[in-house]
């Protein structure tokens, strides 16, 4: 790699980048106009926005008891906390008195609104009645239940014909039907209600029963005089307040409703307090009151921390994103790109050298747009003059201190870094700016995703707790929450420990972005790709005739995005048929469909795909006989590795995010000394050898390498055998024994040994659950005594083993693999299975020139 | 200095299946010498070259150019050819001085070489008045002359031309032929590409006729046109495009 080539390529795509008016315009221009626009325009709205008053209606205005609840059409100001409130609900009532056009004729709209609230009434009073009905039925039921034994305690006896009980149970069915009859009736008036009152204007309806105010006197007596022998006394009917939570202008009116009546309500109760003697502290016996810490830097420090990391992952994506079309899919369009390809920098330095113009865009951009919104949000928070009233609320909000802001700046590089080169590659794939152009909005659709997820309050990095560690190494995510736990507290040193696994993880997932790009760059299909025209038809056509005897790599890459599609439509129905299954018949129900899941969602496709696609079945799933040696080495290797994958899951626990719920459950069903062993070994050893073998070291890591790089296909054999498992936990063991079982099969060339070991790996797993509970049973001293314990111990998680057998296994286990590294049986196969194209060519020379 | 061995170019395609671009081709060039590719459109002369050039990679068969193979020693391959075509473009936000330049530095040459190798270019070609002009203002004429003086920058021993012409009108062309014409004076070796029967005969030294990839005849022109008895060089290579598609 030639550093100057690298450092050529760079500065003129920059200056390139700034003789364009467009991205100068996107990346500079943009931003600094956008935001203070922006905020022109929210000032501006400010001050002409007001708020449209609610409508409230009141049945029955004569019967509120004092103290003063309306004052003409709206609330008494006093009951608010903002008093400029009042303007905001406008109140009807159906007092004669009550008309706000002064000269005591209501206008049309009131007498409608009345009248509507008049329906609404006589149907909320039919609800009520029925409702009190429902629950006195209700109440006799509850005695009944009570009194009479439970068909249990009845037995099965010849006492259960007795007439008394005959007459209980008709009895029984009797109330069960009536309730049954009056819930329907309720639904019915329910429905009824909530038309009526989605088709009248009215936002809150306030149905005051009558003699309210009489009844709140009486009251107020029989306690003043301590007379308050019966509950019935002091009953009495309530007001009832309708509104629709599923309407916003409806729930608005209410909860300022709501402020209104409590305050009111708290005055009629101090009345009711002092008339008859008694302390104003009686009905707030705990009273607590609040302090609040929040010093300004620190609301200030909370707006930055949950805004900043958004909009620095979406700037970032967007920056990178112009640049990147313009340096890769514009260069194709504009035909630079073949001169560019012949001068003697390699592919990698040309990919590097755009790379680093592409992410100084992007990094730029950021920081722009973040100093322009900082800038203008600072201004417009601390501008208290006429018309900013309203944002003045949110405090004196400042800009984040330098530490922070060296936080953001070192973060953003591998932030940049990763965006960049994933921008890029996708940029070389598009044949012309405009296709680039259309993969922005999936690219930006995850982005987006990924930073609402770490926008939530709940998710975060710090305090340290069970997902810390697995959230600092997730792409973009690790970056995001640890950028908003700096900005928060940017002194916070124990959240530094998170700096070294987020920045490494960033930095290789930005140079496997860069390998892709790099890859893209040296492919000639892409490269050369022609505008040809798209048919389906067509290229359906060309799919099932011009068929080879092995699939393709992107035939591949479809079968597991297959396989996952798949997975995740049936994630439901599955859940559904296992929530339906009775908790006795669980176990065997869950296995049932974890086979009926491997048959159908793993091995279909994989086979379906490997008949229509391809011309040779034997090849593309790898069946032949193996040496027996293969065979050998593949029954042994499990029980070596075993206990290595189990120990090293073990002690990276405090990595993993807890294990979901179903997952456990299914874990635990393994273990279920219910079941019999052949069938927990069906399904959770044999047809996942076989299924899963045959998808995933069949059709796709043949198709994966038939272009010959066979490391590379048994790498992404292995990651897509990982990310099927879904579980991180799972995904890491699977993924490492995905490395080893495309090993053994590539070099095998069969998929037996693959399925021998994969069958005696998870047949391990069901055994060492089984046996350690064995052991536990009883023999625990003996084992502890004995020299057994150097080498396993029993833990409530089942059977451990000791450091000396990890030495052992770990020594054996890496002797075979370095047997099976070295042993390459496949070697005469692969030449059958990457027909030369020189085959080819004479096959269609001879159909185009019969003659020659 | 070129010599080419059963080269073989195939690809997918989704209307015809296996398609071969270019099938066991095979020819040398020496120094001093232009050798002409001729062949209708889509013939595989531009898979070919683009072959020698290292742009793509050949399925089958070997190129080496100055000695170094195409597939192993690409960069070497480059560092030697002067390659030129009409998809080579040039670049609109880029002046001809700037332009000229920067493939300059990429091809390795010292500051001071340079500069006296591009005011000598410069002169030679005629480029001085729009020397400072954006390629996005530039004429055809302008851009054709920058993309001559961009393959000739580092003073390779091979050029490689690729229907240098297509779409120039007949005095630019001209230019373009006299250029190449004087590049092989100097004792360059020169490939050239063209579907046009009068530049050949003009030009080339000795002539390749290719059709559907395959090579159906080469040589000098008069040993062609004795061989297959036609003295015009046009019916000549119809007669044989004929012969050939004739089932």
């Amino acid at each position: 790699m030639n550093l100057k080539n690298i450092r050529l390529i760079f500065l003129r795509e920059v200056r390139d980048q700034l003789r364009d008016r467009r991205t100068l315009f996107m990346v500079a221009v943009l931003p600094l106009l956008l935001y203070p626009a922006l905020g022109i325009g929210m000032l501006q709205m400010t001050l002409l926005f007001t708020e449209q008053p609610r409508t409230v209606v009141i049945l029955g205005e004569k019967h509120l008891p004092q103290p003063q609840l309306l004052d003409g059409d709206r609330f008494v100001s006093n009951w608010f906390i903002n008093p400029d409130d009042a303007s905001k609900l406008k109140v009807i009532t159906d007092a004669p008195a009550s008309t706000s056009s002064g000269d005591g004729v209501p206008d049309e709209r009131q007498t409608r609104l009345i009248g509507q609230a008049q329906t609404l009434r006589t149907r909320v009073d039919e609800h009520a009645a029925k409702k009190a009905e429902l629950d006195q039925l209700e109440v006799e039921l509850r005695k009944l239940l009570k009194r009479t034994p439970t068909t249990a305690e009845l037995g099965i006896g010849a006492e259960a014909a007795t007439p008394a009980g005959q007459t209980t149970s008709n009895k029984l069915t009797e109330l069960t039907r009536q309730i049954r009859d009056l819930k329907a009736k309720l639904v019915v008036i329910d429905h009824e209600l909530s038309d009526l009152f989605a088709a009248s204007q009215i936002q809150v309806l306030i149905v005051v029963p009558d003699g309210l105010k009489e009844n709140i006197e009486r009251v107020n007596h029989l306690i003043a005089e301590r007379e308050m022998q019966s509950d019935a006394l002091m009953s009495y009917p309530r007001p009832t307040i309708v509104k629709n939570r599923a309407d916003d202008k409806s729930v608005v009116a209410y909860s300022r409703v709501r402020e209104v009546l409590d305050a009111w309500e708290q005055e009629i109760l101090r009345q009711r307090l002092s008339s008859a003697n008694l302390p104003q502290e009686l009905p707030n016996p705990v009273g607590s009151s609040q302090l609040d810490l929040a010093a300004e830097e620190q609301l200030s420090a909370n707006v930055w921390s949950k805004m900043f990391p958004a909009l620095l992952v979406i700037m970032a994506v967007t920056g990178a994103f112009y640049p990147a079309v313009d340096v890769a899919a514009g260069e194709k369009e504009r035909g630079t790109m073949e001169t560019l390809l012949i001068c003697p920098a390699t592919r990698t330095e040309i990919v590097l050298g755009k790379f680093l113009t592409v992410m100084c865009f992007s990094m730029s951009t950021a920081l722009l747009n973040l100093m322009s919104i900082g800038m203008t949000g600072n201004y417009m928070l601390s501008a208290r003059g006429a018309g900013a009233g309203a944002m003045a609320k949110m405090g004196e909000v400042s800009l984040p201190s330098l530490p922070a802001l060296a936080w953001l700046l070192a973060l953003l590089i591998p932030l940049s870094a990763l965006f960049s080169a994933l921008c890029l590659a996708l940029a070389t794939f598009a044949r012309s700016s405009k296709e680039g152009q259309y993969y922005l909005t999936p690219l930006l659709m995850v982005s987006i995703g990924l930073t609402v997820f770490c926008l939530s309050p709940a998710v975060e990095i710090y305090p340290v707790h069970q997902a810390s560690w697995f959230y600092s190494v997730m792409p973009v995510v690790g970056i995001a929450l640890l950028l908003k736990a700096l900005l928060l507290n940017p002194g916070n040193t124990e959240a530094l420990i998170f700096a070294g696994p987020v920045l490494v993880t960033s930095i290789g997932y930005s140079l496997l972005a860069l390998w892709w790009a790099i890859e893209q760059f040296s492919s000639e299909g892409v490269l050369f790709r022609e505008g040809e025209r798209f048919e389906p038809a067509l290229w359906f056509k060309h799919l099932l005739r011009d068929k080879e005897p092995t699939p393709s790599f992107t035939e591949a890459g479809f079968c597991f995005v297959m396989i996952m599609l798949a997975q995740f439509a049936s994630m439901r129905a599955f859940g559904q048929s296992i929530a339906s299954v009775a908790p006795e018949q669980m176990g065997e129900a869950m296995m049932r469909l974890l086979v009926i899941q491997q048959v159908a969602i793993i091995a279909c496709p994989a086979l379906f795909m490997g008949l229509i696609l391809t011309t040779s079945v034997r090849q593309t799933f790898r069946l032949r006989w193996p040496g027996w040696k293969f065979v050998v080495i593949a029954a042994l290797l499990p029980f070596t590795l075993h206990p290595l994958s189990l120990e090293l899951v073990a002690s990276l626990s405090w990595f993993f995010p807890q294990l979901p719920e179903g997952a456990a459950r299914l874990m635990k069903t393994m273990s279920d000394h219910e079941q019999p062993l052949w069938l927990i070994l069906l399904s959770f050893a044999a047809a996942p050898a076989i299924c899963e073998e045959l998808a995933f070291r069949g059709f796709i890591l043949t198709g994966f390498s038939r272009n010959g790089r066979t490391g590379l296909a048994i790498g992404l054999s292995a990651v897509t055998f990982g990310v099927m498992h879904m579980i991180p936990q799972q995904v890491f063991n699977a993924t490492l024994l995905g490395l080893v079982l495309g090993l053994i099969a590539v070099r095998s060339g069969s998929l037996l040994p693959g399925v021998v070991f994969h069958f005696f790996f998870n047949s391990l797993a069901v055994v060492r659950e089984r046996v350690g509970t064995a052991i536990a049973d009883g023999h625990t001293e003996e084992l502890q005594q004995s020299a057994w314990r150097w080498f396993v111990s029993i833990e409530p998680s089942g059977l451990r083993y000791g450091w000396p057998t990890l030495l052992i296994c770990g020594a054996s286990s890496t002797l075979m693999l370095l047997w099976v590294a070295r042993h390459n049986q496949a070697r005469t196969l692969s030449a059958a299975n990457h027909p030369m194209f020189a085959d080819k060519l004479a096959a269609v020379k001879t159909i185009a020139e019969p003659q020659a | 200095m070129i010599r080419v061995n059963e080269l073989t170019k195939g690809f997918d395609d989704l209307r015809r299946g296996w398609v071969a671009a270019l099938d066991h081709v095979s020819f040398e060039v020496h120094p001093g010498e232009i050798y002409g590719l001729l062949g209708p459109n889509g013939a595989g002369k531009t898979t070919c070259l683009r072959i020698l050039s290292t742009v793509l990679r050949p399925t089958g068969g070997s190129a080496t150019i100055a000695g170094y193979d195409v597939t192993t020693h690409p960069t070497e391959v480059r560092q030697r050819i002067g390659f030129m075509s009409n998809n080579t473009g040039i670049y609109d936000r880029m002046t001809a001085w700037e332009m000229v330049e920067y493939y300059g530095r990429l091809y390795g040459l010292e500051e001071e070489v340079l500069k006296r190798r591009l005011d000598s270019i410069f002169t030679t070609l005629q480029m001085h008045d729009f020397r400072d002009t954006l390629g996005a203002k530039m004429s055809t004429g302008m851009k054709q002359k920058v993309s001559i003086a961009r393959a000739i920058v580092h003073d390779p021993p091979v050029l490689i031309f690729d229907e240098p012409t297509s779409g120039l009108d007949v005095l630019v062309a001209r230019k373009v032929l006299s250029t190449v014409q004087s590049l092989k004076d100097q004792g360059k070796c020169i490939i050239f590409s063209t579907h046009i029967m009068r530049e050949v005969e003009k030009l080339c030294d000795r002539i390749a006729i290719i059709h559907k990839g395959i090579i159906l005849a080469a040589g000098t022109l008069p040993e062609l046109q004795d061989k297959y008895e036609q003295p015009d060089t046009e019916e000549l290579f119809f007669d044989l495009i004929e012969q050939h598609d004739k089932p």
